[in-house]
């Protein structure tokens, strides 16, 4: 490091986060490669909990690993790399999330690493996806700001002709400080009121003796068949506890059991924050009736949403995923540069700097009704109720109908990858596909379509040719074909 | 709803922009781009073309101690697959750290060197610029030669796919782990046997040294030592201590701790050394393990060498290899695994996360996934609900063997509700010759027993009773004909017939005609129909009628499963057995008749719950009595036919039919104007289950592709493509006529996909037949390849088929032509559309076992529904549930004219899967239908 770089130490600094719940993180820490030392640690994020986990010495240890061998690092400009270690020795996993950035005039690579136990690998798993989209875009903001700094410090040293060492690169600790402790606190909520793997269908609206039973038939068809259609990505919310996760439980029988083990339930007396990536969670009303949904958090989950609120049965649906994904891009892009328009830290405080950036107006009204309908879950939920509850037939005909999905998209998959020789031609046939896989239903298209997204990333994009188109201009496209 | 303040900045009447990127200059790299395939061409299948490799492979690299990172050897073997893609490079990052970080050497305050048995380290990593990505396995192997004993070693999962490596991660790592633990074995194995032979030269030397040193004693008698005799003195020492150190080695690598298999079969003949072993007499219990281990230390070959006190390590020797570090067989078989997890985890993340979310939800699918699945995923399945089965009997399942195989649905409800009609109707398998009907027949068939009388017996019979337009299935079931065969006499099935059908009988005798069959086209170029379609049998009958009267007027002969005690059937079970609540889940009908439960020895129905409301009368066959004669084969024939294809023996032999066969007279039941007659041919012992591999499964992927390509050549060249996929998908055997054999077998294989399955075994296909076909093939195969010959055998084959034509489709290939009932449902059309823009055989495979599965959906819904099939008493009450399940069919499910009969035969071999005696055997059975065929030509 360079003479801006502050000394190592051996006693590194330290944040304790008190949760309310349990931990399953041990540890998180920020380390970056020092040219002389290699390998430093440069903070400690840990639970406060009264026994020690594990020992500073130990973390140190573990976070130094993250970035050994990074010096042949070979990585896009700007990437942002994820490594992921399962030390059986130590007990214990390590996801690390490897970047160059620039900092106190310094190009260096730096690793933030959370660190859990090894028998928490299962639990993690289904998790690591929310985790590192989250990390990442805490780095994202975070390395602009250390660039900004050093920007900074340099003008003043050759202004002032003082080096001011105690302030230099501190203010990415307090930004991913902002980061690590809602992780922390999803991993710990996530603990305690994750939706288990296999779900009792008794505990679901699927139980009743007949459909609208429980919950009325128009909103439960709307409820699935919008679930389906934005991924399987909802927020259930609501007054009743119970209430709200008879439907959660209901919503993830749709999904696979590591889809499940993403999503949440409901706490029964306070309610949980929203958190951006989950499949399906639920969130109880205020006491006044109402539920603050935050824009950006919803913005940047990886799959539009559907919202759906059990008290007055209203089901509300994001645009596709293709539109969803471009204006969270653009979302992401806009706050981006507005970091680095900022002038002084408060300008980067978290949810105010894109106040600042006038030139992105998105469109605020991002839930709409359901449009589209479908005849694949309406002919599910008009058949399932047919045969007798409390035994496993229906479960086993929803296994049934979820098959019938699981290969319908792959399907559509492969007819889009020979029809368009694995993406070389453009693809242009869509009236024909509709037709030739029986899904010339608008609504039907779009579940196995959400499907085909999920385990092909990008193939809605691909298909409407543009992007970014709007849901209307998409509807537009396909009444003209 | 959104009420954050982080919205309300937003909230401008400005249009939705165009253009948001008029942003000061943020620097590209820490920004994202817009569109995430932007880069690479924006589509979802070009970020795997960005790496310099063209496809996953393994990678075995080593922490060398003399030149650092070293790759070792990649699978699979072949340049090609890794390109241009630096190996040196990558075995670099991979290996250049120390992940176990354990400490093996001198530890201090030890006095000799310690192994440490570190358990592998699993790391994740990447090079986003090359675009390659690696699940990395690291492990320690053990070298006497190398430094501190160990030898880092990893092996890694290549791909250029990220996301394929952390979605697949549990797997990958199970998988190398049990590569890891194979390697590792064997190589202690080697490691033990090294030390053994260290052991011998330190052994050796410390004799040669003691001679040496006693030598130079008695040489010696000044009372001094020479400084060469100190020398020795002090060499010897050093081999002492040394022999006291390898022996310590040797102890530990013996005590390695027995740690839990974690399911590795591969290390299942590892025997560990354990501490109280005697040093050099293996001991195992293995005998293979004895042998290997002799091979280490019980050499006679072995010849100890003198070690000289200089030590060896130096950077001038020659480390071992990977094999020679690890025992031959275990290195073999590590690469057999790592072969395995290559294969295992090659091509797109979308299959391989389809193919796993498919297994897992075709393992809660058991009452269905016989129908249409694959075999080798069936038997998968079978075994791990073998393993899976719950030990207890659920409260929510009746106590039958049958049910507590089968983990779902857990019905409440009789498994004699569940019987089948197949099965279930009363149907006496008359062992008796007092008949005096049967008497008759018996003297023309006992004796030497032909064949062709029995079938000409068969449509004596039948051309009495059957009226215009009335349709008779006859279904069978091989339990009848073990049965039957056992004895020496000829048996026959027995089926009273109720009063309804003797009045049908009575008005409907039928004018035989010699040119029976009326033949109708919808095809265009209609052209005159060939000889071999036309009915030539003096028995035929004129079918003028329409099918659509098939329906109301169909007469459905059963001829039941082989009860072993014919009264038992006909009188206690009538009585005995209550049913329970959801008897009427399972539908125990045919189409329009009565509902009339199978007794089977185990299950009685009950006469209350009116399941059963037309019990046989022994009295009644007398009088009524209507006699199909089949020819049956004996047990023999039947054991020999399970063996390959299912009935391997028959393949390989198939003029077989024509010898030994017992005659069997079966007399048919007719409940009403639309009675079923089903034959049971079971077998009767479990052993007789078809054991061995069959030509049409375990599909591979290349079968499939094949079969889904010919099967839409098939639907786009032949218009009458519908009819045939109906033939097959409701139960009526597909006949495929023609001279060439590889033209007719390619059919039959991209025909096979739409064949419903009997069970857990190979699908009713026969490939290719030469000689003629008998009733009991009917039974058998639901599709079969015939071979028409010029030979007079081949015009034999023909006049048998001419004989039975009316029961069964008949796919010319020579002359394009198809004879079968007609079809007019829309569920074929969306399986098989001959305008479909489908391309590729694999995608087409993928969309009719998608249709298929959804058809399997509904049948299960059919069957399973518990209010469609209430038990009924009287014929209101039979007509009122008629009503009710034809209304369901055609209002719920959405079916349509013969779609209806299509769910109905799938409901049948569902309610036969479910309540069999030994799932997965389900008997075949043998369906006729007397309906009219249209000859459709090209």
């Amino acid at each position: 490091m360079s003479t801006l770089c502050p000394p190592p130490s051996p006693a590194v600094a330290k944040t304790e986060i008190a949760l309310s719940g349990e931990s399953p993180l041990l540890a998180a820490t920020f380390a970056y490669w020092d040219n002389i030392l290699g390998p430093r640690v440069r903070h400690i994020w840990a639970p406060k909990t009264e026994q020690l986990l594990l020992s500073d010495g130990e973390i140190t240890f573990l976070a130094n690993h993250t970035l050994n061998g990074e010096i042949l690092r070979n990585a896009e400009s700007g990437a942002i790399d994820v490594k992921f270690f399962v030390l059986s020795e130590k007990g214990v996993i390590i996801v690390s999330l490897i970047f160059d950035g620039n900092w106190n005039g310094d190009r260096s690579t730096y690793g933030l690493s959370i660190i859990l136990p090894q028998t928490e690998l299962s639990f993690y798993l289904p998790l690591h996806r929310v985790c590192v989209d989250r990390l990442t875009h805490i780095i994202r903001k975070g390395r602009i700001w250390m660039h900004k700094e050093r920007q900074e410090n340099f003008q003043k040293i050759v202004l002032e002709g003082t080096e001011r060492m105690e302030d230099q690169g501190q203010s990415i600790i307090p930004m991913l400080t902002g980061e690590v402790i809602p992780v922390m606190e999803l991993l710990s909520s996530m603990k305690s009121h994750s939706v288990p793997e296999e779900i009792d269908i008794a505990d679901t609206v699927l139980n009743d003796d007949d459909i609208g039973d429980s919950c009325h038939e128009g909103f439960l068809l709307n409820a699935i068949s919008s679930h389906l259609q934005t991924c399987g990505c909802s927020v259930v919310v609501g007054s009743s506890a119970e209430k709200v996760n008879k439907i959660v439980r209901t919503l993830c029988l749709f999904l696979t059991p590591a889809e499940r083990k993403c999503s949440r339930l409901c706490e029964a007396e306070s309610s949980f924050k929203y958190e951006s990536g989950l499949f399906v969670q639920g969130l109880l009303k205020d006491s006044t009736g109402s539920f603050v949904l935050p824009f950006r958090q919803v913005m940047y989950a990886p799959y539009p949403t559907t919202h759906i609120d059990v008290d007055v049965n209203t089901v509300k649906q994001m645009p596709p995923c293709h539109e969803h994904i471009y204006n969270q891009r653009r979302y992401m892009r806009s706050e981006l540069a507005a970091f680095w328009r900022a002038t002084s830290e408060e300008d980067v405080a978290q949810d105010t700097v894109i106040y600042t950036d006038e030139s992105f107006t998105p469109d605020l009204n991002i839930f709409q009704d359901v449009l589209h309908r479908d005849t694949l879950v309406k002919a599910f939920l008009d058949q399932v109720f047919h045969l007798k509850p409390g035994l496993s037939l229906r479960s086993t005909f929803l296994a049934q109908f979820l098959l019938v999905l699981h290969r319908k998209a792959l399907t559509l998959i492969k007819y889009i990858e020979d029809d368009t020789q694995k993406g070389k031609k453009p693809f242009k046939s869509l009236r024909n596909l509709k037709i030739d896989l029986d899904l010339t239903a608008e609504g039907d298209l779009n579940i196995i379509m959400a499907l085909a997204e999920k385990i092909k990333p990008g193939l809605h994009s691909f298909i409407f040719g543009r992007p970014f188109y709007t849901s209307v201009q998409e509807r537009d496209v396909l009444m003209t074909f | 709803m959104i009420s954050a303040p982080d919205v309300v900045a937003f909230t401008k009447e400005d249009e939705y922009e165009e253009e948001p990127y008029n942003e000061p200059a943020l620097p590209e790299e820490y920004s994202v781009p817009l569109f995430p395939f932007a880069s690479q061409g924006a589509n979802p299948w070009s970020k795997l073309s960005g790496a310099k490799f063209s496809r996953d492979f393994i990678l075995i690299s080593e922490f060398s101690e003399q030149v650092g990172p070293q790759p070792l050897l990649t699978i699979p073997n072949d340049t090609k697959v890794f390109g241009t893609f630096d190996l040196n490079y990558f075995s670099l990052r991979i290996m250049s750290v120390d992940y176990q970080a354990s400490f093996v050497g001198h530890p201090p305050g030890s006095a000799y060197p310690k192994l440490n048995f570190v358990e592998d380290s699993k790391v994740v990593l990447g090079d986003s610029k090359e675009g390659a990505f690696a699940y990395v396995h690291h492990l320690t192997l053990y070298d006497l030669e190398a430094r501190g004993f160990v030898r880092p070693f990893c092996m890694a999962y290549i791909s250029a796919d990220q996301h394929k490596i952390m979605q697949q991660f549990q797997e990958l790592s199970a998988e190398f782990s049990k590569a890891s633990e194979c390697l590792k074995t064997g190589n202690r194995k080697a490691f033990a046997g090294e030390l053994e032979k260290k052991l011998k030269d330190l052994d050796y030397t410390r004799t040669v040294l003691h001679m040496e040193t006693e030598i130079q004693k008695k040489a010696n008698d000044k009372g001094f030592y020479s400084s060469q005799a100190i020398e020795k003195a002090n060499e010897l020492a050093s081999v002492e201590k040394s022999i006291i150190e390898h022996q310590d080695l040797l102890k530990q690598i013996r005590s390695y701790p027995r740690r839990k298999s974690k399911g590795s079969d591969l290390c299942s003949r590892e025997t560990e050394y354990t501490q109280d072993r005697p040093s050099q007499a293996a001991t195992t219990s293995d005998p293979e393990e004895s042998a290997d281990t002799d091979r280490y230390t019980c050499r006679p070959a072995y010849t100890p060498k003198l070690i000289k006190a200089k030590s060896t390590k130096c950077f001038d020797k020659k480390l071992k290899t990977l094999e020679e570090l690890c025992d031959t067989d275990y290195f073999t078989q590590t690469l057999a695994q790592l072969s395995h997890i290559e294969r295992m985890f090659r091509g797109d993340l979308c299959y391989l996360l389809t193919s796993q979310i498919d297994r897992a939800l075709l393992k809660q699918q058991h009452v269905t996934n016989f129908l249409f699945e694959d075999f080798a995923e069936a038997d998968d399945r079978a075994v791990v609900r073998q393993e899976s089965a719950p030990a207890e009997p659920s409260q929510d399942r009746p106590p039958s063997r049958s049910l507590e195989k089968c983990p779902i649905p857990q019905v409440l409800i009789s498994v004699g509700s569940y019987r089948s009609s197949v099965e279930s109707v009363l149907i006496k398998m008359e062992q008796e010759l007092g008949d005096e009907e049967y008497k008759e027949v018996e003297g023309t068939e006992s004796g030497s027993f032909d064949p062709q009388d029995n079938l000409d017996c068969l449509d004596m019979d039948m051309k009495g009773s059957i009226s215009s337009g009335e349709s008779i299935e006859v279904l069978g079931t091989e339990k009848a004909t073990s049965v039957l065969s056992k004895s020496d006499s000829l048996g026959s099935l027995t089926v009273p017939l109720s009063p309804q059908v003797v009045r049908s009988k009575a008005v409907s005798h039928r004018t035989i005609s010699e040119d029976s069959i009326e033949v109708l086209s919808t095809c265009p170029s209609e052209a005159l129909i060939p000889d071999d379609f036309k009915a030539s049998y003096p028995s035929a009958i004129n079918e003028e009628e329409s099918y659509a009267d098939d329906g109301k007027g169909a007469i459905h002969f059963q001829v039941g499963t082989s009860p072993p005690e014919p009264g038992e059937a006909e009188e206690g079970s009538v009585e005995n057995t209550p049913l329970q609540t959801d008897a009427s889940c399972c539908i125990g009908k045919e189409t329009g008749g009565p509902q009339v439960p199978l007794s089977s020895p185990a299950l009685t129905l009950s006469d209350e719950e009116g399941v059963v409301s037309t019990p046989p009368q022994r009295s009644r066959q007398k009088d009524q009595g209507f006699h199909v004669d089949f020819a049956m084969e004996n047990s023999n024939l039947s054991s020999r036919d399970h063996s390959s294809e299912g009935f391997p023996a028959y393949e390989l032999d198939p003029s077989h039919l024509l010898a030994s066969q017992d005659g069997s007279k079966t007399s048919l039941d007719d409940y009403s104007d639309s009675t079923s007659c089903v034959s049971s041919v079971a077998s009767t012992s479990s052993d007789r289950m078809p054991s061995s591999a069959h030509p049409t499964g375990p599909s591979s992927e290349r079968h499939k592709k094949r079969a889904g390509q010919n099967a839409l050549k098939f639907i786009r060249q032949y218009p009458f493509a519908h009819p045939a996929i109906y033939s097959l998908l409701s139960g009526r055997t597909l006949v495929v006529l023609g001279e060439e054999e590889a033209m007719v077998r390619k059919l039959v294989t991209a025909l096979s996909i739409f064949v419903p399955n009997y069970g857990c075994c190979a699908k009713p296909v026969k490939h290719w037949v030469s000689s003629p076909l008998h009733i009991s093939d009917f039974q058998k195969w639901k599709l079969i390849g015939l071979q028409r010959a010029v030979s007079p055998a081949g015009t034999g084959a023909l006049h048998a088929l001419s004989r039975y034509s009316r029961y069964t489709s008949v796919l010319d290939l020579d002359r394009k032509t198809l004879r079968c009932p007609l079809y007019r449902g829309t569920l074929v059309p969306r399986l098989a559309d001959r305008r479909t823009h489908i391309r590729r055989g694999s995608t087409y495979y993928m969309h009719v076992q998608s249709v298929l599965a959804q058809l399997c959906a509904k049948a299960f819904l059919y069957t399973f529904c518990h209010h469609l099939h209430l038990p009924t008493r009287g014929r209101e009450a039979e007509a009122a549930a008629a009503s009710r399940q034809a209304s369901f069919l055609q209002l719920s499910l959405g079916l349509v004219n013969e779609d209806v009969k299509v769910v109905q035969y799938l409901a049948e071999l569902l309610r036969l899967h479910y309540t069999q005696e030994h799932p997965g055997a389900i008997q075949p059975t043998l369906r006729f239908d007397y309906v009219p065929s249209f000859l459709y030509k090209i």
